[in-house]
């Protein structure tokens, strides 16, 4: 048992997607078993990690044995090891779904960039160094535009095309920060930086340009213009790695700088990105309100959804460990309630041939798995009970309530409430008949599966709240000696 | 003070270049503008010390890049060319400001000025002179198997960053493969003088690289440059009409383009197996080891830059079937 204890899982879980991405650009005709196992894989490696997270603590290796700050270190504790997780179950429901949904010449083209994505996602979780963050970041953004471009239709080429900018854009933003914090400190590594940075010039621009290019990254409103068109042009299985998966990697590293190296000395600009964020959830219901397609539908509640995320900021100062808490357990439930939404909206486009709201045509009768999916999701969504989407709105309402920020509340009841409204427009022309009828393709049950067992799975989340903040609390809780018994036994 | 007169030059020159560039309302005009600012900001390199930047920046920036931007403005003047409407639909940017914008012209310019401003007062009150791990590289780099820091940075104290950049570099080829993939080309007669030029220089270029590859153990030079260089000779052969066999565009193409990555995703399950720790060298072994990672990645980064080349510049065909589809 120690053996596989030792094992190191972190390295396996980035090693394994980029070999098996390289065997698909070798061997296409194994794309998709090589892409299954892989996958797979990844999720057994991220089981490991997590035993091993409980076990040891905080998870460390030195990459080519140098050790931070000259080399550079993989790093996981429980904030990252809650991205994994969702990273790996997602990615895996996902998996499972696109392994039916892709014609052979789409899945040749789209296994091996969905595993360098994985790795890049993966990788980016554990890492703990400013430049290496980077290097992941800017692997995440180009798979997600390669993804999104996929098909090759004029839409997704042109909503792929400004995604390409809008994300160039923020990486060449966050990397000039990353500059500024190296010339400044001397290093980049995040601890050795939490030590040695002091508010000055230099970082003050570096937090400025780092927050802006993650926040263009995330989308957060009025940078989310972005958005929309590529989440909605992009193939359903694609759609969903985006809006669940994608924006979240910059909204972490966004969070660890803010946790680790800004957040003492930011509290003006903690502010701004509360508003931005209260602004989001508002202007992103509305619009996700007024659309009459699901898909764009849906990207415009990924607007509103990622508002809640940056409430997290301005109410941060209840603690560090609750405040990540917070964050990763919403970041959790929207990415498993999101990537449900968009299975079940792609699941609605196959068979029907069109994804109109208005023209929905009792769905509910004759795809009764995926409108439950869909509407499972949106109860996480809303922020029902007793799904996940409830507690984490809820521990958010009680942080903005107990700090008297009756404003931040009054935003996120507003933006539930919008959120029932949208939910219940698709929910309503599902139970009606369309005007004119349409001819229907079968939709395969795998598909269906996929995305109800991911909705199931936000709602399951909702029962699991301790254990994620259990896993937050994760810290060096084994000192050195008993690590040494440990290894040994 | 004739330093200080260069430098002073060399900067305005490069804001002037840029401003050009982006300024032109002719595509072709600002993609030569671009290439001279490529060099220009390779001399900017040099004078600021950091040769293997500039040969980096003189290889990709001025010359790759300029050819892709070169074989895509020819690609766009196809497409526009079969298009009534092609005007409307790639819209070439005009000197006129659309009416009404004038507000939000002036708030765009503010704040954009008040972010430079800013900028350039935090890059001023930065110490001159920062040390950052300079000295902790040249402590270690007795161990690191080389002799050139840059190249110990890149292939051993950070080797795993690198790892990872040659990932980015397969999924750009992958990205614009699943734009619209590869056609194959029958060879193109040209210019007699063009094909005794590429006779002459691919040899020449072939030993270049070979000689950036070996040299970047000790001195500047390493894989990045060796390979665009390499890169550039196919860029060369493939402009002179030369075609690569369709034999070779199957496994062989797919082999070279991984082999830098495998490598290293190799050489990472090696030493996580035998030294139970990600890509760590044994101290004797090292400086072989970053040659053979440096001469596979030569050959990955030399036949990527190629592919896209040819990716772009061919192809068009089927690019502009789509949009009459639509």
């Amino acid at each position: 048992m120690s053996s596989l204890l030792a094992i190191d899982w972190g390295v396996i879980a980035i090693l394994l997607p980029l070999a098996g991405g390289t065997a698909c650009v070798l061997w296409p005709a194994l794309s998709k078993p090589a892409g299954l196992i892989s996958v797979t894989g990844v999720v057994l490696a991220i089981a490991g990690l997590g035993w091993r997270i409980m076990e040891n603590g905080i998870y460390r290796h030195a990459v080519g044995g140098w050790g931070a700050p000259l080399g550079i270190d993989l790093f996981a504790d429980g904030l990252s090891l809650i991205m994994l997780i969702m990273t790996a179950l997602v990615g895996l429901g996902i998996s499972f779904y696109a392994r039916r949904y892709f014609s052979p010449r789409d899945a040749v083209r789209f296994w091996p960039i969905w595993l360098f994505l994985l790795a890049a996602l993966n990788a980016l979780f554990l890492s703990a160094d400013i430049f290496n963050l980077y290097v992941t970041l800017e692997m995440t953004g180009l798979a997600a535009v390669a993804l999104t471009a996929l098909t090759g239709r004029i839409d997704a080429l042109g909503g792929a095309m400004r995604y390409l900018l809008a994300t160039l854009l923020g990486s060449l933003a966050y990397l000039l920060g990353v500059a500024l914090l190296y010339h400044d400190a001397g290093s980049v590594d995040i601890a050795t930086l939490a030590q040695r940075i002091q508010p000055n010039a230099a970082v003050w621009t570096a937090l400025g340009l780092m927050s802006a290019g993650l926040a263009l990254k995330t989308a957060l409103f009025p940078l989310s213009f972005w958005l929309p068109p590529a989440h909605a042009s992009a193939p359903a299985p694609v759609s969903a790695l985006l809006s669940a998966l994608v924006v979240k990697a910059s909204f972490y590293i966004l969070l660890r700088l803010w946790l680790e190296l800004f957040g003492d000395f930011a509290q003006g600009a903690s502010m701004l990105l509360g508003l931005l964020g209260a602004a989001a959830i508002l202007w992103g219901s509305l619009q996700a309100l007024r659309q009459t397609r699901i898909k764009l539908l849906v990207a415009y509640s990924t607007v509103a959804q990622i508002g809640y995320l940056f409430l997290i900021y301005p109410l941060a100062s209840a603690g560090n460990g609750i405040a990540a808490g917070m964050a990763a357990y919403l970041a959790f439930s929207h990415a498993l309630a999101k990537s449900a939404m968009f299975l079940a909206a792609g699941n609605l486009m196959l068979f029907g041939g069109h994804d109109r709201i208005a023209d929905l045509d009792r769905a509910v009768q004759r795809l009764p798995l995926t409108v439950a999916a869909f509407a499972l999701a949106g109860v996480s969504i809303m922020g029902l009970p007793p799904s996940s989407g409830f507690v984490g709105k809820w521990l958010l309402l009680d942080a903005a309530m107990s700090q008297g920020r009756w404003d931040l509340a009054v935003v996120m009841i507003i933006g539930g409430l919008l959120a029932a409204g949208y939910i219940f427009k698709v929910l309503g022309y599902a139970f009606t008949q369309a005007e004119v009828p349409h001819d229907a393709r079968a939709v395969p049950a795998g598909m269906e599966w996929a995305a109800l067992l991911l909705a199931i799975g936000a709602i399951l989340l909702g029962f699991m709240a301790s254990e994620i903040f259990a896993l937050i609390a994760v810290d060096l809780v084994v000192n050195a000696d008993e690590a040494g018994t440990v290894w040994t036994a | 003070m004739l330093q200080w007169a260069f430098d002073t030059m060399l900067g305005f020159g490069l804001l002037w270049l840029a401003w050009r560039a982006l300024n032109s309302s002719d595509l072709f005009k600002a993609i030569v503008l671009f290439i001279a600012f490529g060099l220009l900001m390779a001399l900017a390199w040099v004078r600021l010390n950091a040769p293997d930047v500039a040969l980096a920046e003189a290889a990709i920036g001025a010359g790759l890049t300029g050819a892709l931007l070169l074989a895509a403005l020819a690609r766009l003047g196809a497409m526009t060319d079969q298009n009534v409407s092609g005007a409307s639909a790639y819209p070439v940017p005009s000197a006129q400001p659309p009416a009404g914008s004038h507000f939000s012209r002036g708030l765009l310019i503010l704040l954009l000025s008040a972010s430079v401003a800013g900028m350039a007062y935090a890059i001023w009150s930065l110490p001159s002179y920062a040390t950052g791990l300079s000295m902790d590289v040249a402590a270690h780099l007795d161990d690191s198997g080389v002799g050139n820091p840059v190249t110990a940075v890149l292939l051993n104290f950070r080797g795993y960053d690198t790892m990872l950049e040659m990932m980015v570099l397969l999924l750009a080829v992958l990205g614009v493969w699943s734009l619209g993939g590869l056609q194959q080309q029958p060879e193109k007669p040209v210019a007699a003088v063009l094909e005794t030029l590429s006779r002459f220089l691919t040899p020449v270029f072939i030993l270049a690289a070979a000689y950036l590859l070996w040299v970047g153990a000790d001195a500047p030079g390493g894989a990045f440059q060796a390979g665009s260089v390499l890169g550039a000779a196919g860029v060369l052969l493939l402009l002179s009409g030369w075609r690569p066999r369709v034999r070779l565009m199957q496994w062989p193409l797919r082999l070279a383009l991984t082999a830098g990555a495998g490598a290293f995703i190799l050489l990472g399950l090696l030493t996580l197996l035998l030294e139970k720790q990600f890509l760590t060298y044994p101290v004797a072994q090292a400086g072989r080891m970053i040659l053979l990672l440096e001469s596979l990645a030569t050959v990955s980064i030399a036949v990527t830059l190629a592919i896209l080349f040819l990716s772009v510049s061919s192809g068009h065909k089927e690019k502009s079937g789509k949009g009459e589809k639509k």
